[in-house]
C-alpha cells in the first residue's frame, strides 16, 4: 500500500472508536440532558434552578461528561469532515493539533464556567 | 446496462435516487449545526460565571421567547435525526442490518418524527401559555 495511503489511516482507529464511545455517551446522556430540562424544567430554567440539579453529582457528572464527550465528537466530526476536502499529511497533523487545543481549552473555560454550581 | 450507462447512472440525480446519500448528508449538515450550536451552548452556560445570578436569569427570559423556543425545536429535530441515524451507523460497524439499511434508514426518521412530535407539543403549549 502506498505511503500516504498507510498515512491517512494511521493513528485514525483509536479516534473512530473513540467517536463510537462518545456517540453512545452522548446519544444516552443527551436523552437524560433533553428529557429533564426541556420537558420537565421548561419555563423554570434558572441559576437557582441549574444549581439545584447540579448539586447532585449524578447531574454534575452527566453535565461534564457531555462537555467532554460533546467536545471530542464535535471537534473529531469537524476532522472527519475537513479530512474530505483536501487536508493531508503534515497538514492533518497541524489540524488534529490545534482541534486538541481548541478542545481542551473548550473543555478547561466549560468546567470554569461550571464550577460555581459544581462546588456550591 | 452497459458500462456507459451505468458510469453516468451513478452521478448527479442518479447518485441521489438512494436513499443512503440523503442519510449521509443529513447526518453531515445536522452534525455541522450542532458543533456550532455545542459551541454558543458554551458561551451562554458560561454567562452564568460572567454575569452572575441575576444577568444569567435576565439571560434566559430572553432565551424562553417563543422564537427562542421555536429554535430550540428545530435544535432537537437535528439532535434526534442525527443521534437517531448515528445509533444506526453504530449497527453498521458492530455488522448488524447493513443490508436493512434503507428500512432503519426510514425507522430512525419515523421514531425522530414521533418523538419530535412529543417536543413540539410540549413547546407549543410552553408558548401559548407564554
Amino acid at each position: 500500500m502506498r505511503r500516504d495511503v498507510i498515512e491517512t489511516h494511521a493513528g485514525g482507529m483509536w479516534l473512530w472508536l473513540l467517536q463510537r464511545v462518545t456517540a453512545v455517551v452522548l446519544v444516552v446522556g443527551l436523552a437524560v440532558h433533553l428529557i429533564v430540562l426541556h420537558a420537565f424544567n421548561l419555563g423554570d430554567l434558572s441559576y437557582d434552578n441549574v444549581a439545584a440539579r447540579v448539586a447532585s453529582w449524578f447531574f454534575a457528572a452527566v453535565d461534564l461528561s457531555l462537555l467532554g464527550a460533546g467536545l471530542f465528537h464535535a471537534l473529531n466530526g469537524t476532522r472527519m469532515v475537513l479530512l474530505d476536502y483536501g487536508f493531508t499529511g503534515s497538514n492533518r497533523r497541524v489540524l488534529a493539533a490545534v482541534l486538541w487545543v481548541v478542545g481542551v481549552v473548550s473543555f478547561a473555560y466549560g468546567t470554569w464556567a461550571l464550577w460555581p454550581w459544581l462546588t456550591a | 446496462m452497459s458500462d456507459k450507462n451505468r458510469e453516468t447512472a451513478n452521478v448527479g440525480a442518479g447518485l441521489w435516487k438512494g436513499v443512503g446519500m440523503w442519510a449521509w448528508l443529513f447526518h453531515r449538515v445536522s452534525g455541522l449545526v450542532l458543533v456550532l450550536y455545542l459551541f454558543a451552548h458554551i458561551a451562554v452556560i458560561s454567562q452564568a460565571r460572567l454575569r452572575g445570578a441575576a444577568g444569567f436569569d435576565t439571560l434566559f427570559k430572553t432565551l424562553e421567547s417563543p422564537f427562542f423556543v421555536i429554535l430550540d425545536l428545530a435544535l432537537i429535530a437535528a439532535v434526534l435525526y442525527h443521534g437517531l441515524n448515528g445509533v444506526r451507523v453504530l449497527l453498521f460497524d458492530l455488522g448488524v442490518g447493513i443490508r436493512q439499511h434503507k428500512s432503519l434508514w426510514w425507522a430512525a426518521v419515523a421514531g425522530g418524527v414521533a418523538s419530535l412530535a412529543v417536543f413540539a407539543v410540549i413547546s407549543f403549549t410552553f408558548i401559548a401559555q407564554g
